[in-house]
């Protein structure tokens, strides 16, 4: 009986932090957020490595670069968005994957904008032949929300949400 | 991995660089360098126009602009309103003709979409982009 005692002493004196729960459902929440984001560029990336033709014509007609550098652009990118949804999903060179995700989904909302604003009425090539026929709003809302959810992932993985238990496995940023 | 933020991206945007080297050699022959239209896909008003009879002329502009002016005997054919024009430009199709896609300017992307499109989801051979597109083809009828 002593001994429970002890037991109960020692644990009434370890102070648990009231955001523990939170904390936890936000690792869960980030998790699937990676997998989701993930997803979406392995998706994209993959549509547009098999048909780079198409992509770099599609590229060329928001006429901002020569159409060397689209070609270039259409071999290079789609292969740069696979690689960094793999760096999410297996959190290898994460916040390297995070920070160029959102250089590439900041450029692609901007000529987007650009296009908009020139008045040149293009498809964006964002997933390939599937979003041919996507309005503009539809088209700035998803990549808004992308932005977002990039965002808000390297917010955790650089300084957000720390929490004071020891960090487990799957919350380490290589 | 432990390296630095600008570390880590150098590093992916390196890894990704091998597939796209080697997708750019295996797509060589299908994709020009110089120009978004492959040499063996464009001709020069000339060169259409010495066709004769034996080529359509697909006018690739909207239909504002076919209304106000066109190549003589073009059919219009555009993206807006592909499925509508499409049977009227198989009516007037015959194998062994040659197509000549033409859109505004040298800088205008239809011909080259309405050219892709044909041959791609239409299964046609023979479809070719005018260089310079209507404008082109008014300099050298004027």
């Amino acid at each position: 009986m002593k001994q429970t005692s002890n037991i109960e002493d020692r644990t009434s004196n370890i102070e648990l932090p009231s955001d523990v729960g939170s904390l936890g459902v936000w690792r869960v929440l980030s998790r699937i957020l990676d997998f989701v984001l993930a997803g979406i560029f392995i998706y994209a990336g993959a549509l547009k490595a098999f048909d780079p033709v198409q992509f770099a014509s599609d590229i060329d007609n928001y006429k901002i670069v020569p159409w060397p550098v689209s070609v270039a652009l259409a071999f290079y990118l789609p292969w740069l968005e696979i690689f960094c949804a793999l760096g999410l999903v297996f959190r290898f060179l994460y916040r390297g994957a995070l920070s160029i995700l959102t250089a590439l989904i900041v450029v692609f909302t901007l000529a987007t904008i650009a296009a908009k604003v020139r008045g040149l009425d293009i498809t964006c090539g964002c997933f390939g032949h599937a979003s041919q026929h996507w309005s503009f709003p539809s088209h700035l809302a998803t990549n808004l929300a992308i932005l977002a959810a990039v965002l808000a992932l390297s917010f955790k993985a650089t300084r957000g949400f720390r929490s004071p238990l020891p960090a487990r496995r799957e919350d380490r940023y290589d | 991995m432990k390296s630095s933020l600008v570390g880590q991206a150098v590093i992916l945007a390196a890894l990704a660089l091998l597939p796209a080297v080697g997708e750019a050699i295996y797509f060589r022959d299908k994709i020009s360098w110089r120009s978004a239209i492959a040499p063996s896909e464009s001709v020069t008003v000339e060169q259409a126009r010495a066709w004769g009879h034996n080529a359509i002329w697909v006018d690739a502009r909207p239909d504002d602009e076919f209304a106000s002016d066109h190549v003589p005997g073009a059919i219009s054919l555009n993206e807006d309103r592909w499925n509508e024009l499409l049977p009227q430009f198989l009516a007037v199709w015959a194998p062994g003709k040659k197509t000549v896609v033409y859109c505004s300017s040298l800088s205008c992307n239809a011909s080259r979409e309405v050219a892709r499109r044909l041959r791609k989801e239409a299964q046609l051979s023979d479809v070719f982009v005018l260089e310079g597109g209507w404008e082109a083809w008014l300099k050298k009828n004027r």
